[in-house]
């Protein structure tokens, strides 16, 4: 049911946790009954220095989360919001149908970080 | 410890106790308490056992507490089996219940409350088997059904797949003839769900099957409209999913049944409550006396919530703790933040095991509520902005 990338981002999260004061925050989330998401950015010198996460949902959107957090992580911010629907279906792998849900998911963590720069959110 | 001799056997023979338990319900109820106590027992020690075994993190909570597969040896040790508190269900870091890896896991449910955090219990597909095995054994057991058109007051799964009321609901369909989930894209019309009675009427016996605040909802149209139906004679009102709204209002048990007897022509027998959680494979049904009976295979451990070590007594209210070896997946030993009682058994009630009643959920709760709540409240809130739009001529 799960790729090898699901299990091992969700068995193995290495990006959970809470920053008392962030650069960017984002938060995705289904008010009703869906997967809920909040990720937290530091930055320097328009790099990305730590990424964190708090998820709550299904197993695939809490890998979702770790994958788009260690995607991030000392990367220029402006490149993460350039990246192509291709390269970002590749970073969950294959997805069962259950699944797809998640790749919305880490396409709205990209156009809200997207929105945050255009905002000037600084 | 004749039943324990009865497990050792199933097992010698190649067979799966719980398999067979989950196969043999009214063979179970027949048995005498402490039969079934031993066989329950059995069940439950070699659950702990696997979960021990096979699960670090609850390993460790059980060595923090000195407590070992040699503890757990006869049915007074039940109580000494260290619980998850279902909260941790809600937890960021929730994939540390898991027993067995991740990909062995088939199916993710969930439940939300009131906070909007999603509980999601994960179940393997050995867990899969037993939960539908065991949901549909006791649908058999209680409400005897096998045809019939329902009448669902709830949206279909396709709307919301992994909501596990919705999942148990929905299992009872594929016994019926026919049935129409009645409310779509967060929207019920109560004028739709009455032409649909009318159109199973003197075709099928007609049942209705909901969280009670959208069957109450139902009723006060019928109210509002001065509607008296009179269903059949084998319909069933059947309800799960909570007893409070959104609003913190409590629906009366009391004041609901004689409404559905003065407005769906119903006798009190036929309106049948379940209890449940996502989180555990149990299933708790009113039987036509309106007392619930706990699966016969799981056992409720009723605790004092002042001190969760000690069990209250029987026809006292204490915090729920459940024992369920069915999970496989995860450790089936929860702490619910439920406030229940188990019930005596009465006379002319002949099947063995526990009876419960809810009370509420414990006040110092986070939360309470499952989807249901959220669904009355999205009601509401469609409701509300209907009715302050402006009104249109056409």
């Amino acid at each position: 049911m799960y790729n090898q990338i699901i299990i091992d981002n969700f068995s193995n999260p290495q990006h959970t946790g809470n920053l008392e004061l962030a650069d960017y925050e984002i938060e995705i989330g289904n008010p009703v009954c869906g997967d809920r998401i909040k990720i937290q950015l530091l930055t320097h010198d328009n790099f990305i220095d730590k990424a964190v996460f708090k998820a709550w949902g299904c197993a695939t959107s809490i890998a979702t989360a770790n994958i788009f957090c260690d995607s991030v992580c000392g990367q220029p911010i402006n490149s993460i919001t350039q990246r192509s629907a291709e390269h970002l279906a590749q970073m969950l792998g294959e997805l069962e149908p259950s699944q797809h849900h998640c790749l919305h998911i880490l396409t709205q963590l990209h156009e809200k970080l997207a929105a945050l720069l255009k905002a000037g959110v600084v | 410890m004749k039943n324990m001799n009865l497990h050792n056997t199933l097992i010698q023979s190649g067979l799966d106790p719980v398999k067979v338990a989950l196969s043999s319900v009214k063979q179970l109820y027949a048995m005498t308490e402490p039969q079934l106590l031993d066989f329950k027992f059995a069940l439950i020690a070699q659950s702990f056992n696997f979960h021990y075994s096979n699960n670090p993190f609850y390993r460790k909570a059980c060595e923090d507490k000195n407590i070992s597969s040699a503890t757990i040896s006869t049915p007074a040790d039940l109580i000494k089996i260290p619980l998850l508190p279902i909260h941790l269900f809600k937890a960021n870091d929730n994939y540390k219940l898991l027993s067995k890896n991740l990909n062995s896991i088939e199916l993710e449910m969930r439940s939300t409350g009131t906070s909007g955090i999603p509980s999601v219990s994960r179940r393997c597909s050995e867990t899969v088997d037993n939960v539908i095995l065991g949901i549909y054994a006791m649908y058999r057991e209680f409400f005897e059904i096998s045809k019939g058109a329902g009448l669902y007051l709830c949206p279909s799964n396709e709307e919301i797949p992994e909501m596990g009321m919705i999942k148990a609901l929905n299992l009872m369909a594929g016994m019926l003839d026919t049935h129409k989930f009645m409310v779509k894209n967060e929207t019920f019309i109560p004028e739709d769900a009455l032409e649909q009675l009318a159109r199973w009427e003197n075709n099928f016996d007609r049942h209705i099957i909901g969280p009670p605040f959208l069957i109450n909802r139902f009723i006060r149209f019928l109210k509002a409209t001065d509607t008296r139906l009179k269903l059949d004679k084998n319909t069933l009102i059947i309800t799960l999913g909570g007893w409070k709204r959104f609003s913190g209002e409590i629906l009366s048990r009391k004041e609901f049944n004689q409404e559905c007897v003065e407005y769906l022509g119903v006798d009190p027998r036929q309106i049948r409550d379940i209890y449940a959680l996502v989180e555990s494979n149990v299933v708790a049904i009113d039987d036509e006396r309106g007392v619930k009976h706990v699966s016969p295979y799981i056992h409720f451990s009723v605790r004092d919530p002042k001190n969760l070590d000690q069990e209250v007594a029987v026809g006292e209210v204490g915090q729920l703790a459940i024992l369920d070896p069915l999970a496989c997946s995860t450790p089936g030993f929860i702490l619910t933040e439920d406030l229940v009682r188990l019930l005596p058994k009465q006379e002319g009630d002949e099947r063995s095991g526990q009876r419960v009643e809810y009370v509420m959920r414990l006040p110092e709760s986070t939360e309470f509520g499952c989807c249901a709540v959220n669904l009355d409240k999205q009601l509401d809130n469609n409701e509300d902005s209907h009715a302050n739009a402006c009104p249109v001529i056409v």
